[in-house]
């Protein structure tokens, strides 16, 4: 059973993952869900209750910016595309994600 | 910027709130969500983003700033007192302003009221009664036209002299003017029919209930003015306090009315029909959809055509809004006042702030550590400084409080010593409250900002001491110029008490005579005044001097035109005269310098005393006895020449001429203090003329104590602000002597390990401070010595450069200054070198 794990991801993580998945073009909320299931091979099941706080997030510091347009079955839908503080931003809290990974690693094998 | 998008969200936050549901909706409609939680929530979630974390962080920064003010109770209250008080000046000043130039009238709809002016030569009058009525008969522009004059009444309360100012106003002027009525009713129009006055009359509210106890039956009532019956028909609005002349009218009666209280019914008949007597205010309400220059179009093509017809220069037509202040004849020398008292006050605000601003880097470098370990746990420099404004605002929030408190009480107080009722309204309104709020918020960015900016800076780039420096010396510059500007006033009026008038003041006493009016017409005037001359001079010859117009009278002097012979009618040349008896000079100690005083017959050829001013003027080297000059169609012959005196007003010498007491006024009588009894004489003399007569007896050193008194009262607030400035300079340089102190202590504790004298400690405490402050002395001197001359006008002959005043400042400040040095220097030669150097 796919359960809501971003609760659990490090603080920061989520908004990472989306940032990362917006690099490859724009998508809506649910597309951004699906994307992150399905590259995780289902052990990211990110819920409505975290995403779309998140995207508000990203949203207010200006990192992504919304749209709207049709979605594939035609229907109304908001897309997110990254802007260029966006990719800046997502390359700092990817090095600092790394680093942090490192640590954790450094503590774990010791 | 993210602060932009916050507020774009809060503008457009009900479509931003849809949008956000119809994409969860989106969202679910995909069907595998079961499990993913509540949507409500979701919604709920996402949309705080915006807000939540920063209302957050806005009350923790309050909460934090509160904290920190309160565990510095000192500092706290300092700030907001200093501050406080600086702003409650400003804001007060401003509320009297606000009353006088900005208020418009209290009438409805004010936009559309304008005052309206005939533009002469000689600056904005008003209108004759006659031009008014033409114009407001033959108007389409305007809705309604107004006039108002205004007369000296009695109802029997008013104190000796005094009288009630009853306002004549047409017919149509509530309506107009659109003003409620309390009771009862306005005017009605066949009660402005000139050849039949009615009797009856508006109260003001004031009027009605000081004085008739807010009598519910008031209207039909007949209350005797002046010992003439009115029948009372209305009871005006509270609010309206009147509006063309002072704004201070306490009732209104019917524009015929006045011919009731006329000592010379045609000289006031004419006032009311004739083209050529002026002026009254008038005023107008715009007609729906006419601007104001339509109606000034209108309004100066008929006044033209008026004026062709009645043979009158032509003039053109000026309109402004309807403010006390605006057109008003003491405009152009109240205006230069106004804005000298707001540069005071605005001194003392940068000065306040100055000190404050002082106070938070003193803090902030106490602060230091603190800022540090929260920059260090991730902190930005914005998040600090934001921090730090924050508490510059609750303490500006205090202050503005403080203010606009002071701003409701001080102006009120300050006209109850000057001891003028102003007839303005000086409740803050919205506009003044505002003004104070700007200025706390203008202040706060002063005094905040910078220390914030300064105790942020990373701190390899810290400057050692130069914005403290740059506050010490502005500090003490500003205190300069106010300690100069108020001690130049200080002195100005000293010397004013102190001035050489010309003539006696001290002892002498004027004995005033207060008649029955409204039986006394000029004829009957004429025969009381020069049988009551007769009288007097057959008892004491030469004890008493007779006159109109006594010398420094509240009232001005009349001037003449005049020319001398075989010039042409416009010369230009006038001068002020009086009427006075043979006893003047000798009462009033002015020797006649050339030909001779007043003797019996000069009336008759039309004999004239000049002062040795109009001598010098006209006459320049020529002897001007037996000379003559031509007041209209009078030839007047000088007999004499008086040494010049200050008799009416300090500020000048003018030319002036006396010619024998005719009567024609009521007569003041001057009498030395020594002259045993004069008082008594006189008024038995008086009654025995006039029953219902009542005397006052009263030195005349009290004319000259009233000149004085608004001046007295400036120079005290200057005085004032001047004390303020120097308690602020004070304390701002103890802190900065204090903070030098602190820094220093570890280097002190080793000079004097190693041997240093308390002496040289002291020096080496003083000497980056001293320095400052005097580039801010030498700075403040400049600046004074160049405002100075703007003051000249307001010291009566004492020199904007007077080298007293400016040794004292700078004695006060030197003095000042040591004693704010002295108690941080005992600190350091104090410094016990081990305790010293265990610090940190």
């Amino acid at each position: 059973m796919g359960r809501d794990k971003s609760s659990e991801l490090l603080p920061g993580t989520l908004d990472l993952l989306v940032l990362k998945t917006l690099v490859g073009g724009r998508m809506h909320g649910y597309g951004i869900a699906l994307h992150l299931k399905n590259i995780s091979e289902d052990v990211l099941q990110v819920g409505e209750s975290s995403l779309y706080p998140a995207l508000q997030r990203l949203l207010l510091n200006g990192w992504v910016k919304a749209e709207w347009g049709a979605s594939e079955n035609n229907r109304r839908a908001r897309f997110y595309t990254i802007s260029a503080a966006g990719r800046k931003q997502l390359d700092a809290e990817r090095n600092e994600f790394n680093r942090m990974i490192f640590a954790i690693q450094q503590v774990l094998e010791s | 910027m993210k602060l932009f998008r916050r507020i774009d969200y809060w503008l457009h936050h009900r479509e931003r709130e849809a949008e956000l549901a119809e994409e969860l909706e989106f969202h679910r409609s995909h069907g595998d969500s079961a499990g993913l939680g509540n949507g409500t929530l979701a919604r709920e979630d996402a949309r705080a983003i915006w807000i939540w974390p920063w209302l957050e962080s806005v009350g923790q920064d309050l909460r934090y700033a509160i904290r920190n003010l309160r565990r510095q109770p000192g500092f706290a209250l300092l700030a907001l007192l200093t501050l406080g008080v600086a702003i409650g000046l400003n804001t007060s000043l401003f509320a009297v302003f606000d009353a006088v130039a900005l208020r418009t009238w209290p009438v409805k709809d004010p936009k559309h009221v304008v005052k309206i002016f005939s533009m002469t030569q000689q600056g904005p009058r008003g209108f004759s009664l006659a031009e008014f009525r033409y114009l407001r008969d033959h108007s389409k522009t305007f809705s309604g036209i107004v006039a108002v004059s205004d007369a000296r009444v009695r109802f029997g309360w008013e104190a000796f002299g005094k009288a009630t100012i009853s306002a004549f106003v047409p017919h149509d002027y509530f309506q107009v003017l659109g003003v409620q009525m309390e009771r009862g009713r306005g005017f009605l129009p066949e009660e402005e029919r000139l050849e039949q006055p009615e009797n009856v009359m508006v109260l003001g509210y004031a009027l009605w209930r000081d004085h008739f106890g807010s009598d519910p039956e008031m209207v039909g009532k007949t209350i005797r003015v002046s010992e003439i019956p009115f029948i009372v028909v209305g009871v005006a609005a509270e609010d309206f306090t009147g509006s063309v002349e002072a704004g201070a009218e306490q009732l209104w009666m019917p524009l015929p009315a006045v011919l009731s209280f006329s000592m010379n019914l045609e000289d006031t008949r004419s006032f009311l029909t004739n083209p050529h007597d002026c002026c009254s205010g008038i005023a107008g309400r715009l007609a729906a959809g006419v601007s104001k220059e339509q109606g000034r179009g209108e309004l100066e093509v008929l006044s033209r055509q008026f004026h062709t017809e009645n043979r009158l220069d032509a003039s053109a037509v000026g309109l402004t809004e309807p403010t006390l202040l605006a057109g008003h004849s003491k405009r152009k020398s109240i205006l230069p006042v106004f804005a000298l008292m707001f540069t005071g006050v605005m001194l003392v605000l940068l000065l306040a702030c100055a000190n404050v601003s002082n106070l938070l880097i003193a803090r902030a470098a106490a602060r230091q550590r603190e800022i540090e370990v929260r920059r260090a746990i991730g902190a930005g420099r914005a998040r600090i400084i934001r921090q730090l404004l924050t508490e510059g605002l609750v303490i500006a929030a205090g202050a503005s409080a403080l203010g606009v408190a002071l701003g409701w009480k001080l102006p009120a107080y300050i006209f109850v010593l000057i001891g003028d009722g102003p007839g303005v309204n000086l409740t803050p309104d919205f506009s003044t409250i505002g003004y104070a709020c700007a200025l706390a918020a203008i202040a706060c960015l002063a005094f905040a900002l910078a220390p914030a900016l300064h105790g942020t800076r990373p701190k390899s780039s810290q400057a050692k001491l130069p914005l403290r420096s740059f506050l010490l010396g502005s500090q003490v510059a500003i205190s300069v110029v106010l300690l100069l500007g108020a001690g130049l006033m200080v002195a100005g009026v000293q010397h004013a008490h102190e001035h050489d008038l010309g003539f006696r003041v001290a002892d002498v006493n004027v004995i005033s005579i207060d008649l029955p009016a409204h039986s006394y017409d000029a004829k009957r005037l004429m025969a009381f005044s020069t049988q009551l001359q007769h009288e007097l001079e057959s008892v004491a010859p030469g004890g008493f001097g007779i006159t109109a117009r006594e010398p420094l009278s509240h009232a001005r002097w009349n001037s003449f035109a005049f020319r001398l012979p075989g010039e042409s009618d416009k010369t230009g040349h006038d001068a002020e005269y009086q009427q006075i008896s043979a006893g003047y000079f000798g009462v009033l100690g002015i020797p006649i310098v050339a030909g001779r005083n007043f003797e019996s017959g000069d009336e008759a050829r039309n004999a004239i005393v000049i002062n040795q001013a109009m001598a010098k003027r006209y006459f320049e080297s020529q002897n001007p006895l037996g000379k003559s000059i031509i007041t209209g169609t009078d030839t007047r012959v000088i007999v004499g020449v008086m040494r010049d005196a200050y008799l009416t007003g300090l500020d000048q010498l003018v030319p002036l001429f006396f010619q024998p007491f005719t009567g024609e006024e009521t007569p003041h009588v001057l009498a030395r203090a020594d002259f045993p009894g004069a008082a008594d004489l006189v008024a038995q003399t008086v009654k025995g003329l006039e029953a219902r007569a009542r005397i006052q007896s009263v030195p005349l050193s009290e004319n000259l104590a009233r000149i004085l008194q608004p001046m007295q009262v400036m120079a005290g607030i200057a005085g004032a602000l001047g004390v303020f400035a120097l308690v602020l300079a004070v304390i701002g340089m103890s802190g900065v002597f204090a903070y030098v102190v602190q820094q220093r202590t570890k280097e002190i504790g080793i000079r004097m390990a190693l041997g240093a004298e308390p002496k040289q400690v002291i020096a080496l405490v003083l000497a980056g401070t001293a320095r400052a402050a005097i580039i801010g002395l030498a700075i403040g001197y400049v600046a004074a010595a160049g405002g100075a001359k703007l003051l000249a006008e307001y010291l009566y002959g004492v020199s904007p450069y007077d080298s007293r005043a400016y040794f004292e400042v700078a004695a006060i400040l030197a003095i000042s200054a040591l004693a704010a040095a002295y108690l941080p220097a005992r600190r350091a030669t104090r410094v016990d070198p081990l305790t010293a150097l265990r610090v940190e």
